[in-house]
């Protein structure tokens, strides 16, 4: 991106797009990420239903390539789910993860798209409601932020 | 006579003890019968949210629940519904009533009491809860929440399925029976009689809290903020009742300052014993509490802090000087409360003598362990002893019988105990069962899917190449999912994608018609890959692998997706987002799966020999028991004597007779038929994986000529042992500065050498400069030993301890009791000043600051005998590399998790036992070597087995050997091999063995070449977003 280039402009919530319903995808492990989703199933704690979950082994797992993926396929945020650190079931996978997760955020912010779109979280399998406020906090975010800057280019 | 092939055992208790024991039997072909009294497993292991000193959540390390899709299951997920062990039988809410026979032919009453829901078609949607009129508290949550009289047990429990608390509680009114969408409740069950036979029976009863409300000097039950260790460990769960937020019952204010009170039903008149896991406890709350509540004050009140095992004194150190978590050596009589704000006062003296008055904001008493409350009836049924104390009797060198043949005990039932031993004891328990029983090779089961019956399956299709034929199934589970979620929608939207030939909509895809609905579907349609929206992975995925299994299709060719618990039951009231949420999954699952491969484990035979290093207590009773039980046995001594440590004891603390056990045990060892003893010999490589080892052995002969041998075995069992260190103030030329085994020595070998000795001081807790701080867990116990002993032989003889901390823990507390009564003084030191000892001719000077009298204390000694530190055995560093197993901190083999799997090491079929593992009592080296056993049996009796599955598999083609993943892998795995051309032929590139890969995937990530690929998590899978 040159200097000249005029940035994309940064939506005010007034400035919605009418029924603008947030995309989120979440990475989540197998072991404390999907059982903390479980757990908030089975307390029938209420989420938005923007965020749909890709299951890893692991977060170690979360690849660089995986991330952007799904932002170029039209994800308006895109959160991680791990164990808590120190909790890995794979020892220390998360802590890789979260390194990616953080370089990501920089590959993002260098193409003009949020830091803030991304996000990892780190919670045991019984916090359901930890997991459950997670995906609001996300959701409400990623509406503050708008739509990504990739799909509002591309229109 | 029960049917010598059908080979059962009976496990009392289900809690983590007896899950592991059973499934160790389960696991080498013996059916078991797996009795609960409660109406789930998990037992008290699984109300805990955190485990000392890992600090693992228990939800996945422990057995209330395990990650699903974990390549090696630790205990629970044999134990899932759908998931099931197929020799294992569980009856929960059963007591056992009659036992009649003997050892190999027990005759076993059962009485089970109804749940009055049935776990088969219980699908957990808990509208029966919202229309049940009774509120009960609930016992898990340890009173501090309450549940409906129809509820689970816990919010995963085994079986994951509802259950009544009929007794006075239920109303009968119905309402349940009418609201249950799958008829799965029946009010008029009723209790039920059940008759076995079985050859052996395994005692893991486990334990009972001390009831605090018995010393009502300490408030419990009265005063709001006085909770007792598991209140507290609920409260501070994350599964617990407000998701692990500690707060004042009284008025959910978050506490500023918590005091912890010890031995509370330990260590006092009526309970003369210690508990011997609520110091770590205590001290794991206190860490918790100030990692998690801001400027928290921990006060810990204890009179000795007892961090016996690996890894704890570090912890116990880092809880003071990191954490700051405050202990004072005192134990309190009393807590009183102030009634305006429901704080609570202690009173006490500290160390210096000093009266003090403090305020706490709540208060936990830290309670111990009692024997369990059906103890007693318990041995009148079976006939076996129970010790003065209430526990089960056991003699000191067969810690796992029962005083009746046939009848095993593991757990805390012999002995207050912690999580390890308790599953070193169910592992050596269940190897003592083999080794009785037998086994049965042909009553395996494969592992090509975890705990799958192969027996009647069809051969495999092969798929792979075939264009994908992909349906879609899905399941509305009642109205669970289809209320929120319009599967007609999304089944029309999956109709349209690239490779689906077939949609359908199932009301309970679980259920024995849903099943036979897919399997004829699959059939019908010629479908070769298929996703099923459901529920839960986690508690639903083997059994749909099993159905697509049962018509051929490989099991990776599923993919299951929780429309559940993951949408429909947390969108509720957002049915559009919610159908469009099940849209996108749908859609990744169907991209996921037409790229998938059928996946295939690598079948091998493992060689039928076992390799024991260390021909010590731990190893000869590891060699005894696995050659007992029909197996080759290379046992590997460096010494020309058999023994070990065990040879320098000549009396314990028990009475028995430690040489009479080692002249049995080298008896039996030299004169076993399977037993191939290699003397003056030591291990010089080692290659292979599980199953398949080739170990090279190399033997000194007298004459000083070598010769080296090489033996292929299944599995290796480490018993290197630990030795006493010598250099402790550089007095070892003192004639009248000795250890505690040189006392020992003299004592049985030549009294007369202490005739006219007046006054001994004994040291504790003795280091050589080299050795990190560490408790060596057995020197308070010989010291106590001794010293009682000397006052035998001359009951004037002045014998002065000093010590940190007397860690006699269990019943050893006895010890410390009788060594007190009959004049043994003790005075405390710590580290900041340490004894002094300074030659005066014959004599000895010891100067000493005592704590109580605030000044220092001078006595003079004809012998200062040293309590010194046990280090592990010479060439333990050496010997870790050979195997590529790690050390612990204070150099002792590491175990692959302090907690669940004690014997075990990542490496799998390679074992650990004995002082090897940490510095432990002779009856400890036993537990933990027939636990070896057990586990290297569980390998030698496999007719096959089968290794890879999800494993990181290495492209040569683009490796450049840049040793990424050799940095990355957190388990140390992956290693550049030269023999394996890379990138353009050139040097090495890497290999991940797949024996032990732990499928994480972390070095796929971050391969910069791309070069590695998880199986069934390839990237074009995962890519399909």
């Amino acid at each position: 991106m040159t200097m000249t280039e005029t940035p994309a402009p940064s939506v005010s919530p007034n400035e919605q797009p009418a029924g603008f319903e947030p995309e989120i995808t979440a990475f989540t492990c197998i072991y404390c990420a999907y059982m903390a989703a479980d757990t908030a199933g089975a307390l029938r704690l209420q989420y938005p239903a923007n965020v749909t979950f890709v299951r890893l082994p692991c977060t170690g797992k979360v690849d660089v390539r995986y991330i952007l993926q799904a932002f170029e396929q039209g994800a308006d945020g895109v959160y991680v789910v791990a164990c808590p650190i120190g909790n890995c079931h794979h020892v220390r996978g998360n802590e890789r993860g979260r390194s990616r997760v953080e370089h990501t955020r920089e590959l993002l912010e260098a193409v003009g798209i949020e830091g803030e779109r991304l996000e990892m979280f780190f919670m045991s399998g019984g916090q359901g409601a930890t997991f459950a406020l997670v995906a609001e906090q996300m959701v409400e975010r990623i509406r503050q932020l708008g739509p990504s800057p990739l799909k509002t280019r591309a229109r | 006579m029960p049917n010598p092939e059908e080979r059962a055992a009976l496990v009392i208790g289900g809690g983590v003890g007896g899950m592991r024991a059973a499934l160790d039997l389960a696991e080498v072909g013996i059916r078991v019968y797996l009795v609960e009294s409660t109406p789930g497993l998990g037992g008290r292991v699984a109300q805990l949210g955190f485990m000392f000193p890992t600090h693992d959540c228990v939800l996945c390390r422990g057995t209330s629940d395990h990650g699903y899709g974990c390549t090696r299951p630790s205990i629970s997920p044999a134990f899932l519904d759908h998931n099931r062990h197929p020799n294992i039988t569980i009856f929960t809410n059963t007591l056992v009533v009659a036992v009649e026979g003997q050892a190999g032919d027990f005759r076993v009453m059962l009485s089970q009491e109804p749940r009055y829901v049935d776990p088969a078609r219980c699908i957990n949607c808990g509208e029966c809860e919202k229309v049940c009129p009774v509120e009960i508290p609930s016992s898990f949550q340890a009173g501090l929440s309450t549940h409906k009289a129809i509820y689970k047990s816990a919010p995963r429990a085994l079986p994951d399925a509802y259950v009544i608390e009929y007794g006075p509680y239920c109303e009968d009114c119905g309402r349940c029976a009418r609201a249950c969408p799958t008829h799965a409740i029946d009010l008029n069950q009723f209790f039920q009689t059940i008759t076995l036979n079985v050859g052996a029976i395994i005692l893991a009863l486990g334990y009972q809290l001390f009831d605090a409300g018995n010393l009502e000097e300490f408030g419990h039950g009265r005063y709001p903020n006085v909770l007792h260790s598991m209140q507290y460990e609920r409260l501070a769960s994350r599964s617990g009742p407000t998701e692990g937020i500690v707060h004042r019952p009284s008025d959910g204010k978050i506490p500023k300052r918590i005091a912890w009170l010890q031995c509370i039903g330990s260590r006092d008149q009526e309970n003369p014993f210690c508990s011997s896991i609520c110091c770590m406890y205590a001290t794991k709350q206190a860490i918790l509490a100030k990692e998690r509540l801001a400027e928290v004050g921990c006060s810990v009140f204890v009179m000795d802090e007892r961090a016996f095992n690996k890894e704890y004194n570090s912890y116990y150190v880092q809880s003071r000087e990191h954490y700051g978590v405050e202990y004072v050596r005192c134990r309190v009589s009393e807590v009183r409360e102030d009634p305006a704000t429901h704080d609570l006062i202690l009173h006490y003296m500290d160390e210096m003598g000093q009266l003090r008055r403090e305020r706490f904001d709540m208060v936990v008493l830290s309670v111990g362990t009692q024997p369990p409350a059906e103890a007693e009836a318990m041995a009148r049924l079976l006939d076996i002893e129970l010790n003065p104390s209430g526990f089960c009797r056991v003699d000191k060198f067969t810690p796992l019988q029962t005083s009746r043949p046939g009848v095993f005990v593991c757990g805390a039932f012999s002995t207050p105990k912690e999580i390890a031993e308790t599953l070193i004891d169910a592992s050596g328990a269940a190897a003592e069962v083999v080794r009785l029983l037998g086994f049965n090779p042909n009553n395996q089961v494969s592992h090509v899917l975890p705990f799958l019956d192969e027996s009647d399956l069809p051969p495999e299709k092969d798929v792979n190449g075939q264009p994908p034929r992909v349906g879609v199934f899905l399941c509305s589970c009642g109205s669970c999912i289809g209320e929120t979620v319009d599967l007609d929608a999304v089944a029309d939207g999956a109709a349209h994608l690239p490779g689906v030939v077939y949609t359908e909509r199932l009301r309970f895809a679980c259920f024995p018609e849903g099943r036979h609905y897919l399997r004829r579907a699959i059939e019908q349609y010629g479908l070769n890959r298929v996703v099923v929206g459901a529920c839960s992975g986690r508690t639903h995925e083997s059994l749909f692998q099993r159905v697509v299994r049962e018509v051929g299709l490989n099991p990776y060719l599923l993919e299951l997706i929780n429309l559940r618990e993951h949408c429909a039951w947390v969108h509720q009231g957002q049915p559009e987002l919610a159908t469009r949420k099940a849209q996108t999954l749908v859609r990744r699952a169907v991209g996921r799966l037409r790229p998938a491969r059928a996946l295939h484990r690598q079948t091998l035979t493992p060689a039928a020999a076992a390799l024991v290093i260390g021909g010590g207590v731990a190893g000869m009773t590891a060699a005894l028991a696995i050659a007992d039980s029909g197996y080759e046995v290379h046992l590997v001594e460096r010494d020309d004597t058999l023994g070990g440590n065990l040879r320098h004891i000549y009396y314990v603390a028990e009475g028995d007779n430690p040489q009479q056990l080692l002249r049995d045990l080298v008896n039996r060892v030299l004169a076993h038929e399977h037993i191939h003893v290699h003397m003056r010999t030591e291990l010089t490589a080692q290659t292979g994986h599980v199953g398949d080892f080739r170990s090279t052995l190399r033997t000194t002969h007298y004459g000083g000529f070598t010769t080296e041998t090489s033996v292929r075995h299944g599995a290796t069992i480490i018993a290197t042992g630990g030795r006493e260190t010598r250099n402790g103030y550089g007095l070892e030329d003192h004639p009248n500065v000795i250890t505690q085994s040189d006392l020992e020595k003299l004592i049985a070998h030549n009294p007369q050498a202490l005739e006219g000795v007046r006054s001994v001081v004994m040291i504790q807790c003795v280091r050589p400069p080299h050795l990190p701080d560490y408790c060596s867990r057995t020197c308070c116990t010989n010291t106590l030993k001794n010293a009682i002993r000397l006052k035998m032989l001359d009951e004037n003889c002045q014998i002065i301890v000093l010590y940190k901390d007397i860690v006699t823990y269990g019943f050893r507390e006895q010890y410390y009791t009788e060594a007190r009564r009959r004049g043994v003084i003790f005075l405390r030191y710590t580290d900041a000043r340490k004894p002094e000892i300074e030659p005066a001719g014959d004599r000895l000077k010891v100067r000493v600051a005592d704590l109580s009298l605030g000044r220092p204390f001078e006595v003079m000694a004809d012998r200062v005998v040293l309590s010194m530190s046990i280090e592990p055995a010479e060439g333990t560093a050496r010997l870790a590399r050979l195997l590529q197993v790690p050390l612990s901190p204070e150099g002792f083999f590491m175990e692959a998790h302090l907690k669940m799997r004690p014997m075990d090491f990542m490496q799998e079929g390679v074992f650990l036992c004995g002082m090897a593992h940490y510095p432990k009592f002779i009856e400890e080296c036993i537990s933990h070597a027939l636990a070896t056993a057990g586990r290297a049996l569980q390998v030698l009796s496999q007719k096959s087995f089968h290794l890879g599955g999800v494993v990181a598999e290495v492209d040569p083609a683009r490796c450049v050997g840049c040793l990424t993943c050799v940095r990355t892998c957190p388990f140390g795995i992956p290693e550049v091999r030269p023999d394996r051309p890379g990138v353009g032929d050139l040097g090495g590139s890497a290999y991940i063995d797949p024996s032990r890969c732990q499928g994480c995937g972390t070095c796929t990530a971050e391969c910069p070449a791309n070069a590695i690929q998880l199986l069934n998590y390839l990237d074009e899978q995962i890519m399909q977003l």
